[in-house]
């Protein structure tokens, strides 16, 4: 084959790509499934709403609290929206688990979750080999853990939860109701988090820091650094030095939302959905999906080799098989065939002792018979 | 028997009270986090309860024992000396199954009235016994904002029968007041819904005079306390105050419109100590005796 035509600067078009892709993208726009985990009252539903300055989920309704039955389950429910900004669109999932760490007795709390998104999985992974392959993708691309702001450091459900869920998912660590800690105690406790999160060996969501652009990679250290993120959230308005900030306001003061010195709620935003949305996205589908794609295709028999290869291989494995029963059935006809020679000679022997003996008592005879003859015939001498 | 033996209890708690001072003892329950080592050393006014020491990432994900541990404290309240024994339950809540720690505490509790029905039964008694009955208990609810926990309706029905129970919501910094007014008025509603037996400031409407009617009135509307704790102290404008400092606003702790805290503490050091000791060595100790 002849070797390629080397084209000189020429530009033919093809840094025209990305913008191809970005016309694609925008056109299709994308499927986004965020999922929320933690313990009730941490503000779960209010930081949905304050992301997507939307009214995304209703909050729970106290005067229905007495009514329900205290079934002692964790639930999984999915909200579902369509999200318009500058003509691109969103098709956004929010995942809830109420119920979860709500109870006396927690033990297994987690396993709903992480049953539904194995089943997620699971079910693009059918969906590999139908005819039409269109189909819903809820996998979750990331996962929120909202963190209680006890000020100590994680509790063992928090750590057995987010040890079960960091490898089906990509999790990220937050600090919920962060206005409850003062500056100081926070970084001690988020110190103390990442500690317990790298001696427990939990894999969180983490970004790629290095890229092209300086101000990218200025940014994604920031982010790094203040992981795990605190965030406070209020969907009110409230009146700071004449300017409307979202913010909660408290007799001693109004703590605010996107100021970046009360908490981390715009980083947190910013990875969400601004800067590593794609990010999310694409892991999930190449790192996380296929994790489970290996794991369940191993556990079922299935390997990597070609075909011939393998045929082989099951050849040489029957052959040795039969070597060894043959050796087998050898040895114990070997072992038969002895024991027969055995009895054989045993036989001959006890033979030739018998008629040894009959020759011996015939010998006997014979002597009593001449010795008598020779005293008949000294008796009849005289 | 019984009305013998409180005749001859509260002649001599009167001649103790005034050679020794008063003696009390609290227990202090809830998850951990909600702030009480924090309100203990805060009421007590003195580091009490040191801090846990939370470096241990490995520790984190063991399961935890209760840790059931008396502190003395003397304190002088206006002039009169007080005893105060603080019991601190660190650990409780922590676990997956939380659900062995309420036997736990149970059981602490029980095996203090034992103990006094057995110094009781001797012949000859300890002179220097130390009563060590819980004499008020307080529950840390967790700030959630919307209502009680299971765990929280299961414990407190459960030691409500053998203990005066008082709720309390910690770390109340963190709800803003309208949140915090519902938040309360949700709990006051779980609580007669469940029928949790608490300590509601109880009076007598004819024997009571209209002050101490008013007053059992006004702390029975603030019920479950909001508190706040804080060990650190800063000068504002002169003065010393105990507050938590955010960059948005400082929070004080003996400020009434942030918190009760200074509420609570006077009813339990000051106004409601001895109505709370009675109870409990009426009502609960007479019904451990009828076993």
């Amino acid at each position: 084959m002849a070797p390629p035509a080397t084209s000189g600067p020429v530009s033919v078009g093809i840094a025209n790509l990305p913008n191809q892709r970005h016309k694609i993208v925008s056109r299709k726009g994308a499927s986004y499934n965020i999922m929320v985990v933690g313990e009730s009252g941490l503000g779960k539903t209010t930081f949905i709403n304050t992301l997507f300055t939307a009214l995304m989920r209703d909050y729970k309704r106290p005067e229905q609290r007495f009514a329900k039955q205290l079934d002692r389950t964790v639930q999984i429910d999915v909200v579902r929206a369509d999200i318009e900004e500058k003509g691109f669109n969103v098709r956004l999932s929010v995942i809830d688990t109420p119920g979860f760490g709500d109870y006396a007795n927690n033990t297994d709390c987690w396993v709903p979750i992480v049953q539904f998104l194995d089943e997620q999985h699971q079910h693009i992974l059918n969906h590999e080999t139908v005819p039409n392959r269109k189909t819903d993708d809820l996998r979750v691309h990331a996962c929120l853990y909202f963190i209680q702001p006890t000020g100590h450091t994680l509790k063992p459900l928090d750590i057995e939860v987010m040890k079960q869920l960091c490898t089906r998912v990509n999790l990220i660590p937050v600090i919920a109701k962060a206005d409850t800690i003062t500056p100081a105690d926070m970084l001690a406790f988020k110190d103390r988090i990442r500690d317990c999160i790298s001696t427990h060996n939990i894999q969180v969501f983490t970004p790629a820091v290095h890229s092209e652009d300086e101000d990218a990679t200025r940014r994604n250290t920031s982010i790094l650094a203040a992981m795990p993120f605190s965030v406070i959230a209020s969907e009110n308005d409230v009146q700071v030095n004449g300017q409307t900030v979202r913010g909660r306001q408290y007799l001693w003061g109004v703590a605010e939302v996107e100021n970046e010195a009360h908490c981390d709620f715009k980083k947190l935003r910013n990875l969400l959905i601004r800067t590593h949305m794609h990010d999310l996205i694409t892991s999930t589908h190449e790192h996380h999906y296929e994790t489970h794609r290996v794991a369940k295709l191993t556990a079922s028999g299935r390997s990597d080799d070609d075909p011939a290869l393998q045929a082989r291989r099951g050849f040489e494995a029957k052959m040795k098989e039969e070597e060894a029963e043959l050796r087998k059935k050898f040895t114990e006809q070997v072992r038969l065939e002895e024991n027969r020679f055995r009895q054989w000679e045993q036989k001959l022997i006890s033979e030739r002792d018998r008629l040894n003996e009959d020759l011996d008592k015939q010998h006997s005879l014979v002597k009593q018979l001449e010795e008598e003859l020779e005293e008949i015939i000294a008796a009849r001498k005289r | 028997m019984a009305s013998s033996g409180a005749s001859f209890k509260s002649g001599g708690a009167r001649r103790k009270a005034t050679k020794k001072g008063l003696v009390f003892t609290v227990m202090i329950v809830g998850a951990s986090g909600c702030g009480k080592s924090t309100f203990i050393n805060t009421l007590c006014e003195n580091p009490v309860i040191l801090r846990k020491d939370h470096a241990d990432a490995e520790k984190a994900a063991q399961l935890k024992t209760i840790g059931l541990a008396p502190t003395t404290v003397e304190l002088d309240e206006d002039g009169l000396k007080l005893s105060l024994t603080v019991v601190d339950t660190p650990g409780f809540g922590d676990n997956i199954n939380n659900e062995p720690a309420f036997e736990d505490i149970l059981g602490y509790i029980e095996h203090q009235y034992e103990e006094i029905l057995a110094q009781e039964s001797r012949i000859k008694r300890n002179p220097r016994f130390q009563d060590n009955r819980v004499h008020v208990l307080l529950y840390f609810i967790q700030p959630s904002g919307h209502s009680l926990r299971e765990m929280d309706i299961e414990f407190m029905r459960l030691l409500g029968a053998r203990v005066n129970v008082i709720p309390v919501i910690g770390k109340a910094d963190s709800m803003t007041p309208q949140e915090l007014n519902a938040f309360k008025k949700r709990i006051m509603e779980d609580i007669s819904h469940y029928k949790i037996p608490i300590y509601d400031f109880p009076y007598d409407e004819e024997e009571d005079d209209e002050e101490t009617i008013e007053e059992n009135n006004e702390l029975r509307s603030l019920l479950p306390f909001s508190v706040i704790g804080s060990e650190d102290e800063v000068v504002i404008s002169g003065r010393r105050v105990r507050c938590r400092q955010y960059p948005w606003g400082v929070v004080e702790v003996d400020n009434s419109k942030h918190c009760d805290f200074s509420k609570l503490r006077y009813m339990l050091l000051s106004s409601h100590l001895h109505d709370l000791k009675d109870i409990t060595h009426d009502v609960f100790d007479d019904d451990d005796e009828q076993d």
